[in-house]
């Protein structure tokens, strides 16, 4: 089934980082929230609904976000809803306006995803919580941290298509060098194989250069129904389709525990509502918790069928034939947990209307574009693909 | 700054998980087996993965073959198959050598109700 014309009339990401300049997730949403409203040529009365993505309370120490970024931003009486799917939550987030503004409930829709991760609790807090955003009764009271799970299914992986540690130093190197040109990025950096081989073993066989970073920052997205955009945005991308599935919340109770099996069915209804198949993405952001599991994705998104060889080959490279990860991925860009999702649905948007770091902007903009992101070990997948608008 | 400190101690009733919650604290693996297709799930599935809810719970053995293991600064963990189940469950490895593939349930230390893979001793084995 097709969508409705839904369009993004409005992208913006705060930087991405750890912020030590006294501003707080609060700050960050209005400013990523005024940056999308400003582009998108609309005003704050012309929201009809704010969807919020944070992950977790306990990063927060908030209850209702929803409500508090309602009041924030000057959006009181719209209806607010607070939207969770682990690491998903923010492309969660983005599906529940696109519905909402495809099934005409919502002219206008904001989406707000926003976290304090790197700041608002120590390291061990966090890994403490991490542990229970898989199955808490029984993997979190294990205190598995999600490099260990992650590193597990990594390794079924590997045994089956033969990737290496060069593999996973080729991913790293490729996404924190795009980073380095990405002025809003957390971890923009140039290290050797050598280097990233010494690195701290945190889970073997991922060692500390091998994950992501946890950020502060936010993005805000506005869609909208493609009758009411304003004229000043026929330029707008559209969103073409959004598909989001589940797996087994147990690792052991999957079939193939390397196979990120719920994108394969995320990206499946995305692309059949869009009407393209994979092979016609011609950008990616995708969900790079940690080296390996952007070639785990790679594979389930129908991307690559041997995507370490692909790597390798330049077909994801900025001159490739589908550049992944131009902002550097979670790997370089950052993580603000809540924020991710939104942050890689608004890069799509950006980077297809021309609008993106000037660095990173193709100069052939591609017609379709996916935004891919997950929560748990890929318990919960959310995909969204963005095409160019027709105008463009 | 705002700071604040928070102490939480949570107390939650297990529910239908009981007798593998209890199980554990115990060093007994309770596994559940679907009435539909016989499969055994460890941990117990309360829909079983081809989507029947009905079954009952066996008592399994307690030792595991390792399938994979991974190792760094917050321990050694390991993805493993308990035998009599027919899938894999994550375990926190506490006393397994490199060379080890396999392993039993250890009783937890604490209160909390970890799965826990210790040693195979020689008693064990017969
Ligand atoms: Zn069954």
């Amino acid at each position: 089934m097709s969508l409705p014309p839904v369009i993004v009339s409005g992208a913006a990401l705060t930087p991405y980082g750890r912020r030590k300049d006294g501003s707080g997730f609060r700050d960050w949403a209005a400013e990523a929230f005024e940056a999308a409203l400003a582009m998108s040529d609309l005003e704050c009365g012309d929201i009809d609904m704010l969807f919020v993505a944070t992950e977790s309370d306990f990063f927060s120490m908030q209850l209702n976000p929803g409500s508090i970024l309602a009041s924030d931003l000057g959006l009181v009486g719209v209806a607010a809803t607070r939207c969770e799917g682990g690491g998903a939550s923010g492309q969660v987030a983005v599906h529940a306006a696109v519905n909402a503004v495809a099934s005409g409930s919502a002219k206008h829709a904001a989406v707000i995803g926003v976290d304090p991760s790197a700041s608002s609790l120590s390291g061990d807090a966090i890994r403490t919580l991490y542990g229970f955003s898989f199955d808490a009764w029984t993997d979190g009271m294990t205190g598995v941290t999600p490099t260990a799970l992650y590193g597990l299914s990594y390794q079924a992986f590997a045994a089956e298509f033969g990737t290496t540690n060069d593999d996973l130093a080729a991913v790293t190197q490729q996404n924190r060098e795009n980073a380095c040109y990405n002025p809003g990025a957390h971890l923009g950096r140039r290290d050797s194989a050598e280097e990233i081989a010494e690195s701290p073993m945190i889970a073997s066989p991922y060692r500390r250069l091998h994950c992501s970073p946890l950020s502060d920052g936010a993005a805000a997205l506005i869609v909208s129904q493609g009758s009411a955009l304003p004229r000043s945005r026929a330029g707008a991308p559209q969103v073409a389709g959004i598909g989001a599935a589940t797996d087994h919340m147990h690792l052991g109770a999957r079939s193939s525990p390397g196979h990120f099996t719920a994108k394969t069915r995320a990206i499946k209804i995305a692309c059949q509502q869009a009407g393209i198949v994979p092979d016609q993405i011609g950008l990616a952001e995708i969900y790079d918790a940690y080296a390996g599991a952007q070639l785990q994705a790679l594979l389930a998104l129908g991307l690559s069928d041997q995507p370490a060889q692909d790597l390798r080959n330049g077909r994801f490279a900025p001159d490739g034939r589908c550049p992944v990860n131009l902002s550097g991925g979670l790997m370089g860009q950052g993580a603000p947990v809540g924020a991710t999702g939104v942050g890689q649905t608004a890069t799509c948007a950006l980077l297809l209307e021309g609008r993106y770091h000037s660095d990173l902007q193709p100069k052939a903009v591609p017609q379709y574009a996916l935004a891919d992101t997950h929560g748990g070990i890929c318990t919960v997948a959310a995909t969204t693909l963005l095409r160019q608008a027709v105008a463009a | 700054m705002i700071n604040h400190r928070l102490t939480l101690d949570y107390v939650l009733a297990p529910g239908f998980f009981a007798p593998f919650i209890d199980g554990l604290l115990t060093a007994t693996a309770w596994a559940r087996r679907c009435a539909a297709c016989q499969n055994v799930s460890y941990p117990p599935l309360r829909t079983c993965t081809c989507g029947e809810a009905a079954g009952e719970w066996q008592k399994l053995k307690g030792q595991a073959d390792i399938v994979w293991r991974t190792e760094g600064v917050d321990g050694a963990f390991a993805l493993v198959k308990f035998d009599g189940a027919d899938t894999q469950s994550v375990v926190r490895l506490q006393g397994i050598e490199a060379h080890d593939t396999r392993g039993c349930l250890y009783r937890p230390d604490g209160d909390a109700p970890q799965m826990v893979l210790g040693p195979i001793s020689q008693d064990m084995q017969t």
